[in-house]
């Protein structure tokens, strides 16, 4: 059923009209190689990761599907989330979007002062700091699926002088 | 002309109910009638969400119609009422309305909205179930939203065709027969860009038949709406006992007779206004048994939970039910 | 026993506006989350006097508070949301809560609208402007933003949708701890996530159900407290490390009484008549601990409440740090 494999960082057009099953795999993940489609058609892109050019070619191959179609997102964390935040902005609703996060690998911390994403391995509940304003955030479980990322705040505001 | 949205001007009698004049009685088929209703002095009336629900009383029944206008800021409230011939009566009460007739109807109710975040609107109708879609497509005109409409009738039977063409122009598609519909929503239904939201009015049938082929298509729930327009009958059901735990008797509801028609026999009072499992009124609070619920009212989960049903539509799975009544 | 009832009679006699209006929201010695849900308009007596009459309601901060209204949008304006799809639901609450508006207080403002051309008047604001509904570009500051320069409240719209109710717009400068940044795009039940205790107590999501319910026409409301150090209406999360640290000092300021506040929210609740979306006003009152002291009853509720509240509340609330100090202050005044 897979189509011949994509080079990295290219995602080929799909046939206009598609309404399969779209298999996104981002980094080194091997997560969807048996997906199982329930015989729909596949289409699989392959991203190194959620850049702006990898968002851009998902978003062209979803403005060219139709309803109908699915879409499996698989990868680390940061990345799945970024697209699947990018699909739902195209239309796709949770029951047509899968999500298969890797258990370990970057989560984006967003900065809840000056709203900068930072990019981290860090486990949640742990420390990080923002590459927008330098603030020691410390990383909550609350989550936005528009933002893809998790709330960071200031962990030493209260002790601060 | 001050509108007061939050309030409304005309005087209501009941709780939840306003008293409204006819105004204007026009026929849009030989047996389609549209009514106009407004207020004594033609003040503003309450907005309403596109695809609203009016639930007109008359004698002693209640029948809801869609609103046909957009719902913006109206002066008036305008139905289309198909004449039933051997109906409940409400049909033929509403095709007898005069101008200046007074009518009490509810509040506008809305179970059959537009979705804010759709990147185009797919309307469906068949016969008068053409009335909430014109409110979507009216709405849709007015914020500059994307639609479509598929109208499926018969020739020289369809309401409202002048204004559908109007306000959708190419975006309408007219089938007089069933096969040519077959082919444009097989059509439609696979070509529709992300974000398209469906909806349907019509006969049960055809919209059970719109639903499964959307479905089979691989559209998701959350894109389907589709509204029972009035006059379908629910099935007389099984019979069932049903216990009340605190007034501590245990009544038999027979086929064909509503648990709340058995309430009200035993000299229970339970607030109602549609009795057609619309408008949420008539809410019993389930202590034990699984409710078969054929409401519009309760969401997917609060079926599920099983602790609340409709007692005017809705009856039970096994042979007894307990209520905390 | 009758000389301490006299006094206190007397001196609620004397009581200034701001504690005679204050929404107190204690009705005993113990607080927990609830739904506390209640038709709104329905006036409330308390011991000082009484709230909660009117929908919306102007008072002796109006001005000053939409001046801190508007710095704060300058500063930030990411304290303004709206998700494209939300713009019929913003010119809702414009035709909504300007008439509703007018109706409570006919001496200061009034609104026309006939088809939609509408005229706004208010004489607090020397202001007098037409604009046309659903033409963003007839209100020059956006009509979020000036229908935010009208009234008090905070505002957050809820979209119904996929049977859940989605955040997609707010004007949101007096948050209590909370980024509508942030949070814009979720769900319900996800902005409510970092709540201790309602999830297993299935309160955020009854209050989903209800609000989903909700019809045109129909208005409720409930109440909700934390403590804020100074006269501070924006203590959103990004302006939070500005006043954080306070947390950690308050307890051994001696001016405790008159900096720390009991901040009341009277949040509105009511369906949209047009879009259908859900309506979340907030509105913020705040009264320092030396104005609640003044009426006896408040002083002991409010001081035994404090003492009481399990610890994960009060770190939630992020008062843990000077709720003792505070409670000592009230019950031994």
């Amino acid at each position: 059923m897979r189509t011949a494999s994509q080079s990295p960082a290219t995602g080929a057009g799909c046939e206009p009209g598609f309404r399969g099953v779209i298999c996104v795999s981002f980094a080194t993940t091997d997560a969807l190689q048996d997906h199982d489609t329930g015989g729909m058609p596949r289409h699989d892109l392959r991203f190194a990761a959620a850049t702006p050019e990898a968002i851009a070619n998902l978003r062209s191959v979803l403005g060219h599907s139709r309803v109908g179609v699915r879409v499996v997102l698989a990868g680390p964390p940061a990345d799945v989330h970024a697209a699947a935040s990018v699909a739902a902005e195209c239309g796709l609703v949770d029951e047509e979007m899968t999500l298969v996060c890797d258990e370990v690998g970057p989560r984006v911390i967003f900065c809840g002062h000056c709203h900068t994403s930072t990019t981290t391995d860090h486990p949640i509940g742990t420390n990080v700091d923002c590459q927008g304003c330098g603030t020691t955030l410390i990383f909550t479980d609350h989550f936005s699926r528009r933002v893809g990322g998790y709330l960071g705040f200031s962990a030493h505001a209260e002790e601060a002088a | 002309m001050t509108g007061t949205a939050l309030q409304n001007k005309a005087k209501p009698l009941l709780d939840g109910t306003l008293q409204l004049e006819v105004t204007s009685v026009s026929a849009q088929t030989d047996s389609i009638t549209s009514i106009t209703f407004g207020g004594a002095l033609g003040e503003l009336l309450p907005s309403y969400v596109p695809g609203s629900h009016l639930v007109v009383q008359y004698g002693t029944g209640a029948n809801a119609y869609s609103l046909t206008g957009s719902g913006s800021a109206p002066t008036e409230y305008s139905i289309s009422v198909l004449r039933i011939e051997n109906g409940a009566g409400g049909s033929l009460a509403m095709h007898a309305l005069c101008v200046g007739d007074l009518v009490q109807v509810s509040h506008p109710r809305s179970a059959f909205a537009p979705a804010a975040t759709a990147s185009h609107h797919l309307l469906i109708a068949a016969g008068i179930g053409i009335t909430p879609v014109l409110s979507h497509a009216r709405y849709a005109a007015e914020w500059g939203a994307s639609a479509s409409l598929i109208y499926v009738h018969r020739p020289g039977t369809g309401a409202h065709v002048a204004e559908a063409r109007q306000l959708l122009g190419p975006g309408l598609t007219e089938c007089l027969d069933r096969s040519s519909f077959q082919e444009v929503l097989t059509r439609q239904l696979t070509t529709q860009q992300l974000g398209t939201h469906l909806y349907v009015c019509g006969p049960n049938a055809f919209m059970d038949s719109v639903l499964k082929q959307a479905r089979d298509l691989g559209w998701p729930k959350s894109l389907l709406h589709s509204e029972a327009f009035s006059g379908a009958a629910l099935d007389d059901g099984e019979p069932f006992e049903v216990r009340l735990a605190r007034s501590k008797v245990t009544l038999n509801v027979p086929a064909g007779v509503s648990l709340l028609g058995t309430l009200e026999n035993a000299g229970l009072t339970v607030p109602n206004m549609c009795r057609k499992g619309i408008c949420g009124e008539c809410a019993v609070p389930v202590l034990r048994g699984e409710p078969l619920h054929r409401d519009l009212y309760l969401t997917d989960q609060e079926k599920d939970d099983n602790t609340t049903m409709m007692c005017c539509v809705s009856r039970s799975l096994g042979q007894e039910l307990e209520l905390d009544l | 026993m009758s000389t301490v009832i006299n006094e206190a009679v007397r001196d609620a006699d004397v009581l200034p506006e701001r504690i005679k209006h204050f929404p107190f929201p204690f009705s005993g010695d113990i607080y927990r989350y609830s739904a506390n849900v209640e038709p709104s308009r329905k006036e409330v007596s308390t011991e000082a006097g009484a709230w909660g009459g009117r929908l919306l309601h102007i008072d002796e901060h109006y001005l000053a508070e939409l001046k801190d209204r508007d710095e704060v949008l300058e500063r930030d304006p990411s304290r303004l949301q709206v998700l494209p799809h939300m713009r019929p639901a913003v010119w809702d609450a414009i035709c909504t809560l300007l008439p509703a508006l007018a109706e409570e207080y006919p001496d200061t403002v009034s609104f026309t609208r006939e088809g939609d051309l509408c005229r706004w008047r208010n004489s607090l604001q020397n202001l007098d402007v037409e604009f046309t509904v659903g033409d963003d570009s007839s209100l020059p500051m956006g009509p979020l933003r000036f229908l935010g320069s009208q009234i008090q409240d905070d505002l957050v719209f809820l979209d119904h949708r996929q049977d859940a109710l989605w955040l997609d717009a707010g004007v949101v400068t007096f948050a209590a701890d909370w980024s509508v940044g942030f949070d814009v795009g979720m769900k319900f039940l996800e902005v409510h996530h970092p709540v201790p205790r309602v999830k297993e107590e299935k309160i955020v999501s009854r209050a989903e159900q209800f609000l989903m319910r909700l019809q045109p026409g129909e208005q409720y409301r409930r109440t909700n407290w934390t403590l804020t150090i100074d006269r501070r209406l924006d203590t959103s999360t990004e302006t939070y490390p500005n006043w954080a640290h306070d947390r950690m000092t308050i307890a051994d300021d001696p001016a405790l009484p008159d900096r720390l506040h009991l901040r009341v929210e009277i949040q509105h609740m009511i369906r949209l008549p047009h879009s259908g979306a859900v309506l979340f006003m907030i509105r913020s009152y705040l009264l320092p601990l030396r104005d609640i002291a003044r009426v006896p009853v408040w002083r002991q509720n409010m001081g035994r409440v404090l003492a009481e509240l399990p610890d994960d509340m009060a770190e939630y609330k992020g008062i843990i740090h000077y709720r003792k100090a505070a409670s000592d202050w009230l019950l031994s005044a």
